[in-house]
């Protein structure tokens, strides 16, 4: 044991080691989510958002507190005495005739010194038309309630090369949104899976099985016994089961059910919780360590036949785990996380310690399967996260709105999300056609039916929505505005820092019953 | 040019938000009056309380500014951390160490022209049933379970069944990383936050051998220096979670703890969370919630469209995965159900052991409580002497003390009310 000084001495050393400095501090609760990894990619991200709306505001105001490196503001607009009843980045009357790009971006400034923000007055039809490189020069790029033809001439610029900016199309109109991202293809190596990598009990590599089956549990103090990790437990258990079953693993319930018992019989002690944590985890012993669903379909990505010098390193990853997985005993590569257990101190880390080293032999012969030279610490990532890896195929922005079948499976499906979607295509379509003239729950009815197969009902749930965009058509409430901001800001971070798993459809968003759904 | 008028409003000002005022949608409840009256009693009647002007508080403030409200109040006894910029909104670095609820109130009235924010640098406990009457509705955006469960234990008592007016809706949101919720809460009628203790995560709690005896995790060494060394070393000093010294004193030891023991991890950061509990938190989530939040205010004080029945639940992980559903209430919830909660236990458990029991249990959660029945007192936590009078209780069974299908009262300094318990044995 130490003694008080030996601690005082040690302490001294470190005092300053670590410390944050202030841009750390400032962003310590959102490091713990996304990790500097995160946060760079983050700030070297650059964001365009057209229009200077309500929303717009509250979408870029989420992140730029968490420090986006650059946005710029496309609003060729004045400001209106509207906008400054809704737009918290405005400062009320004294922001009245000024460009409305400007203001908005010279408050949200404000926020964060650390981030770049930019106000273009031009004419977003103008740009399209005369300028299409413009947008290139953006990572992300964002439009709120954009006008029907000029979003489609957008998406269809963004759609035509895989390396043009992601689109995220929000619409909103009063208690109801939308949104969706148009991305051709996007990988994730840390999805922040919340199922945990297998521990291998069932297909213990050597040296777990030597250790294991190398313990005299009978001659033990009881200290030393009431200490024995579940994972040697188990290990321990299975091969003696296994010996008087035909190397099988307890398989009927029956069975089972008398492994069990068996565990609790090596008890020395009632009190013994190693032994109850043991058999709480003991399906550990007849689940089989294989390579998860979720992961064996992205082995059959033909861009794993057709990989070059240039392919995405993500892909070259994901060509060498699959021939690591065809390999006896066809699995993933081993991660070196142990979830704590009760242990004594030297079990727990002697057993940590024979998972690390397998751990980075698995690595080692991974990592000769891979074509190409990668950076280290991706493959380290790539290795730990490899039960969580996510691929998702995106589609072009109005896909589904060109499918009626598709419309017409999703509205039996999700009635009220498809009728919500509906009654918002509707009226952007209905606002095109019939500028400055206040929609009709009939016309918006008759513009929803062309989209969708001839005689094709529709749902009650689609009345309540059209009769909301009917009540306030051109409504950007705050309330919405500032739920959208957030929940597109997420959606957008989480595409930024490719972590954690972004909507995979139309979100749509309905404030009276306060409810989301995704179709 | 449209120009501000004496109540600060201009012509147009209210475009957005009026467009719902003026016309019932399909959805809404017949009792709407559309028009002058719903804005009337919006814009210069309401009075709205706001709990909380932290991460939540200061998108609510906003929110509420700019639907309408002019009369709000809030509430909050912290002061600003350079770590509350990446998502406080309201404050810059210029602030840091002024009130929050202070700080807030003044930029909200600043940049919303006509709206009156009064704040409070305090506690919610400083005040009385009076000072909550006062206000239509509240709204809580905080990170305490205790102080939830006293504005919340508060409004319900404060419901008189004569007087409509006693009802105060309470409305909650809280947030977690990229998680959170947001419900309604009508006192005595709807599930109260007491009815849904059970749902909160269980508080990760080491056992003090292991952070004593069988450190395993960079998180026991932590703990084995905030727990235990530093009330050895420092004595009656109190340890000052905000005070970065303290945080570099408790890091070394550890990190020293940890390579006595070959156990790697242990950061700066990872001691400064788990020494203050930090919850990770981010702009976006607080905005949705603080937003949903103050969407059902909106309608709640307009009547134009139907509020939240009663649970709005937000997972952003892994896509946008919502839930909405209806909390039910607790005919046994001990703030709002009136009926003794029924317990079971064993005849031949002790006082101790059944006080333990209690502490356990994820739908009471309560520190330290003291035990009676309607004709003795069983055992005191305080004062003093009641407690040493008592304290021969402790290893005698319950069931000398109670007899069967008994009432006992539990109280404790941290719970607003008391609980009542009718014991069986089995």
């Amino acid at each position: 044991m130490h003694d008080s000084q030996d601690i005082e001495a040690a302490t001294t050393a470190t005092v300053n080691e670590g410390r944050p400095d202030d841009k750390t501090r400032r962003y310590d609760r959102q490091l713990r989510l996304w990790a500097a990894t995160g946060q760079a990619a983050l700030e070297n991200a650059r964001l365009l958002v057209i229009s200077g709306s309500a929303t717009s505001a509250s979408i870029l105001k989420n992140l730029v507190l968490p420090g986006v490196g650059h946005f710029t503001i496309l609003d060729h607009n004045e400001v209106t005495p509207e906008d400054a009843g809704n737009n918290f980045f405005l400062e009320g009357p004294s922001s009245l005739g000024k460009s409305r790009a400007e203001e908005v971006v010279r408050l949200l400034c404000e926020l964060n010194d650390g981030v770049e923000g930019k106000a273009d007055t031009g004419d977003v039809a103008e740009v399209l038309e005369k300028n299409p490189g413009y947008f290139g020069n953006f990572t992300l790029v964002i439009a709120h309630n954009l006008q029907a033809t000029l979003l489609d001439k957008l998406a269809a610029l963004l759609w035509s090369d895989p390396t043009y900016p992601i689109l995220a199309v929000v619409n909103s109109t009063g208690f109801l949104a939308e949104f969706s991202l148009q991305f051709h293809e996007h990988t994730i190596i840390e999805s922040h899976s919340e199922t945990a990598p297998s521990l291998r009990i069932d297909k213990a590599f050597p040296s777990l099985l030597e250790y294991a089956t190398s313990l005299d549990f009978s001659n033990m103090d009881s200290m030393e016994h009431s200490h024995i990790p579940y994972v040697v437990i188990l290990i321990r258990a299975l091969e003696d089961w296994k010996k008087e079953h035909d190397g099988k693993p307890p398989q009927t319930y029956d069975e089972k059910k008398d492994f069990k018992a068996k565990l609790l019989g090596m008890k020395m002690k009632a009190d013994e919780e190693n032994f109850d944590e043991a058999e709480a985890q003991a399906y550990r012993c007849w689940t089989e360590t294989k390579v998860p669903s979720d992961i064996t379909p992205l082995f059959d990505d033909p861009q794993l036949e057709t990989l070059s010098p240039t392919s995405s390193p993500f892909f070259h990853l994901l060509y060498a785990l699959k021939q690591f997985a065809a390999q006896p005993p066809h699995v993933l590569p081993l991660s070196s996380t142990l979830p704590d257990m009760k242990a004594s101190t030297a079990a727990y880390i002697h057993l940590q310690k024979l998972y690390k080293e397998r751990a980075a032999e698995e690595k080692k012969t991974f990592k000769g399967f891979l074509q190409v030279p990668v950076d280290d610490d991706l493959v380290d990532s790539f290795v730990k996260n490899a039960h969580g890896l996510k691929v998702l195929k995106g589609r072009k922005w109005g896909s589904l709105d060109q499918s009626p079948e598709v419309l017409v499976e999703k509205l039996s499906a999700y009635p009220r999300e498809t009728s919500t979607h509906l009654a918002i295509s509707a009226l952007r379509a209905s606002s095109v056609k019939h500028q400055n003239a206040k929609p009709t729950a009939e016309k918006l009815t008759s513009e929803a039916q062309a989209l969708l197969p001839a005689g094709t009902e529709l749902p009650e749930e689609f009345a309540n929505a059209v009769g909301e965009l009917v009540r306030a058509p051109t409504a950007d409430l705050p309330n919405t505005a500032a739920f959208l901001g957030g929940i597109v800001a997420q959606e957008v971070i989480k595409m930024i820092t490719k972590q954690y798993i972004p909507i995979d459809g139309c979100c749509v968003i309905d404030l009276i019953e306060t409810w989301t759904g995704t179709i | 040019m449209a120009s501000p008028n004496d109540s600060g409003d201009w012509q147009g000002r209210y475009y957005h938000i009026d467009q719902i005022l003026d016309t019932p949608g399909p959805r809404t409840d017949e009792a709407f009056m559309a028009g002058d009256g719903v804005k009337n009693f919006l814009r210069n009647e309401a009075k709205i309380l706001v709990i909380g002007a932290g991460g939540l508080g200061c998108e609510i403030l906003a929110n509420l500014a700019l639907t309408g409200f002019k009369d709000i109040h809030v509430i909050d006894m912290d002061t600003i951390d350079i770590s509350n910029l990446n998502r406080q909104f309201l404050f810059r670095p210029k602030d840091v160490g002024r009130p929050k609820a202070t700080v807030a109130a003044e930029f909200i009235m600043k940049r919303v022209p006509g709206v009156k924010v009064t704040p409070y640098f305090g506690k919610i406990q400083d005040k009385d049933d009076d000072y909550y009457m006062q206000f239509n509705l509240v709204i809580c955006g905080l990170d305490s379970v205790e102080a939830r469960r006293w504005i919340n234990a508060t409004l319900v008592n404060l419901v008189d069944p004569e007087n409509p007016e006693s009802l105060k809706p309470l409305i909650d949101g809280g947030t977690e990383g990229f998680k959170g919720q947001a419900r309604v809460i009508l006192p005595t009628i709807t599930s109260c936050y007491e009815c849904s203790l059970d749902m909160l995560n269980k508080p990760t709690a080491f056992p003090i051998c292991t952070i004593a005896n069988t450190p395993r995790l960079p998180e026991h060494c932590i703990e084995w220096a905030s727990v235990l060394e530093w009330p050895r070393v420092h004595g009656d000093k109190k340890m000052d979670t905000d005070d970065p010294d303290h945080i570099s004193w408790l890091y070394g030891v550890a990190a020293a703890r940890a390579k006595e023991f070959k156990i790697e991890g242990v950061t700066w950061s990872l001691t400064q969370g788990v020494v203050k509990n930090i919850i990770p938190a981010i702009a976006s989530t607080n905005a949705i919630i603080a937003a949903a939040c103050c969407n059902e205010a909106f309608k709640i004080a307009t009547s134009s469209a139907a509020y939240l029945n009663n649970y709005f639940m937000l997972i952003g992980t892994d896509g946008v995965y919502s839930y909405t559903f209806e909390h039910e209430k607790r005919d046994d919830c001990p703030v709002c159900g009136g009926e003794a909660l029924d317990m079971a236990i064993s005849s031949e458990m002790t006082v101790e052991e059944f006080i333990e029991m209690l502490i356990e249990k994820q739908d009471i959660q309560i520190k330290k409580p003291s035990l009676s029945t309607p004709i003795k007192q069983i055992y005191l936590q305080a004062p003093p002497q009641l407690e040493e009078v008592t304290r021969p209780n402790l290893s005698k069974k319950v069931s000398e003390l109670v007899d069967a299908g008994g009432e006992v009262t539990v109280t404790a300094t941290t719970l607003p009310f008391s609980l009542s318990l009718r014991i069986q044995f089995t």
